[in-house]
């Protein structure tokens, strides 16, 4: 009789938690990555009917090669939710000049001064700036879309795939 | 010397060697920034809500007339001024509407469907739930129903135009009592009757079946209105003079002249008036009251015997 009692009770949690979520869906590219939910891992994509609650959640979502992703989302209240993440590639790129005493700056606080270094890039515009003797003498914006190898002559950047 | 030189290269070689082994294949490639190197871009996120329904269903009983036309309004959290969704229709036997997720209140009873036939001889009906998030709905069965007709007034004595308490009211149709009541100390009474009667043709008023007096009979035509009002007087006018006899059984003769064998001019009723003038020993002529037109009263003079006819006593004007 008691376990009867608790098999219902069970039930009823069940069934007043089921109904009170959302249906969650997950897809992201690249597949098979690992999403976590609110600090907790709920498996890989895809994520095809899980449930979520109405409200305030945070994802994150990381894979080696990729720019991690952070998002914070409001739930509304709803039959079901489709969240589809795009991740953005990062690409190894070599960066190489013949110019002597050159400082590299990118996007304002990576600095080096290696005449041939390779650099892990996020697909996208990067801000590059040049000094020599603690003085600006170059800024420009690479662009970042494949593995490249970037040949840099003063104030004039050749890229080369 | 050959050997020399050879040797110098192979050292050389080795060196070179041992160095490239040392330094990995950095001096190659060059050295590997030890970040990756992020710009901050946002990513492309695609959000896409799927939203539900909500089928409210609500089955209609129509009690007697079917209105044409039915006006429904739905409203959520009690907000009684602005309808979720109004729809004009005919009268359905089932009522459906459908709604967005979201807009009912699911954790009271505050959500209300107002059912307003066009017909002013049908009264609004209101159904108050409670909603859900999305899904199904199936509400119990409602009534819709003409408006009760409604017949009141005062019921009091002509004579002295007292009013009578304790008279019993009534609305029959054809013979059948439909309601029945009785007038309290002041006189009042109040009848109510489901509309389906409104247009009921032998629907009447009947007044006065516990008292001495002839009971008051009144037809009803409810057509052109729901509500009326009858002042109901029993019993003889004031026009009437004292001695006032009474009948006492049905059909009591009310002749011309005394004699057995003269014409009959009324057949009286029980407990209709005779204002008595002149006595003989058999008979009593007198006068009674009768409506011509409808309205207007007249007074016929004629006979009654005396064995169908009691004295009226105005402090005893109930049946034993």
């Amino acid at each position: 009789m008691v376990r009867n009692y608790k098999w219902f009770l069970g039930s009823l949690l069940l069934l007043v938690n089921l109904f009170g979520q959302v249906k969650l869906s997950v897809k992201t590219i690249p597949k098979k990555v690992n999403i976590i939910l609110d600090g907790i891992n709920i498996g890989k994509s895809p994520i095809i009917n899980d449930r979520i609650t109405p409200g305030i959640h945070k994802f994150e979502i990381a894979k080696s090669g990729f720019a991690p992703i952070t998002y914070d989302i409001l739930v509304n209240p709803s039959q079901a939710v489709h969240l589809d993440f795009f991740m953005n590639p990062i690409y190894q790129v070599k960066f190489k000049t013949q110019e002597k005493g050159l400082v590299f700056e990118l996007n304002g606080e990576h600095l080096w001064d290696d005449p041939f270094i390779r650099l892990d890039l996020e697909a996208g515009d990067h801000f590059l700036r040049v000094f020599k003797l603690n003085e600006i003498i170059d800024e420009q914006t690479i662009h970042v879309d494949e593995p490249k190898k970037f040949n840099y002559y003063l104030k004039k950047l050749i890229s080369e795939k | 010397m050959l050997k020399r030189t050879f040797n110098c290269f192979l050292h050389i070689g080795g060196i070179l060697t041992l160095i490239m082994f040392m330094s990995g294949c950095s001096l190659l490639k060059g050295p590997l920034y030890p970040d990756v190197i992020y710009n901050n871009r946002q990513p492309l996120i695609s959000v896409t809500y799927e939203y539900g329904e909500i089928e409210v269903k609500l089955p209609l009983n129509y009690i007697g007339v079917v209105p044409e036309i039915i006006s429904f309004e739905v409203y959520a959290h009690g907000d009684t001024a602005n309808p979720i969704i109004s729809i004009l229709q005919e009268a359905p036997r089932v009522f459906f509407v459908y709604l967005p997720q979201g807009v009912l209140d699911i954790h009271s009873k505050s959500n209300i469907i107002k059912i307003i036939p066009q017909d002013k001889n049908f009264r609004p009906v209101t159904v108050r739930f409670k909603g859900i998030r999305f899904g199904r709905i199936a509400l119990p069965p409602k009534s819709i129903q003409m408006g009760q007709l409604i017949v009141n007034g005062k019921v009091f004595l002509n004579k002295n135009e007292a009013p009578l308490g304790g008279v019993d009211v009534s609305i029959q149709n054809f013979d059948n009592v439909i309601k029945e009541t009785t007038t309290n100390d002041s006189g009042f009474y109040q009848l109510s009757v489901p509309g389906e009667y409104k247009y009921a043709q032998h629907l009447r008023l009947v007044a006065g079946n516990n008292m001495i007096f002839k009971p008051f009979k009144q037809k009803l035509d409810f057509s052109q209105t729901l509500k009326m009002k009858y002042n109901i007087g029993m019993g003889p006018n004031k026009a009437m003079e004292d001695p006032i006899y009474l009948t006492n059984r049905e059909s009591v003769h009310f002749r011309e002249q005394p004699d057995i064998g003269s014409e009959t001019l009324f057949l009286l009723g029980a407990g209709e008036a005779v204002s008595v003038t002149r006595v003989t020993p058999g008979e009593y002529y007198g006068s009674i009251e009768i409506k011509v037109d409808s309205e207007k009263m007249v007074q016929l003079d004629g006979w009654v015997n005396r064995a169908d006819v009691i004295l009226l006593d105005l402090n005893n004007v109930f049946k034993k």
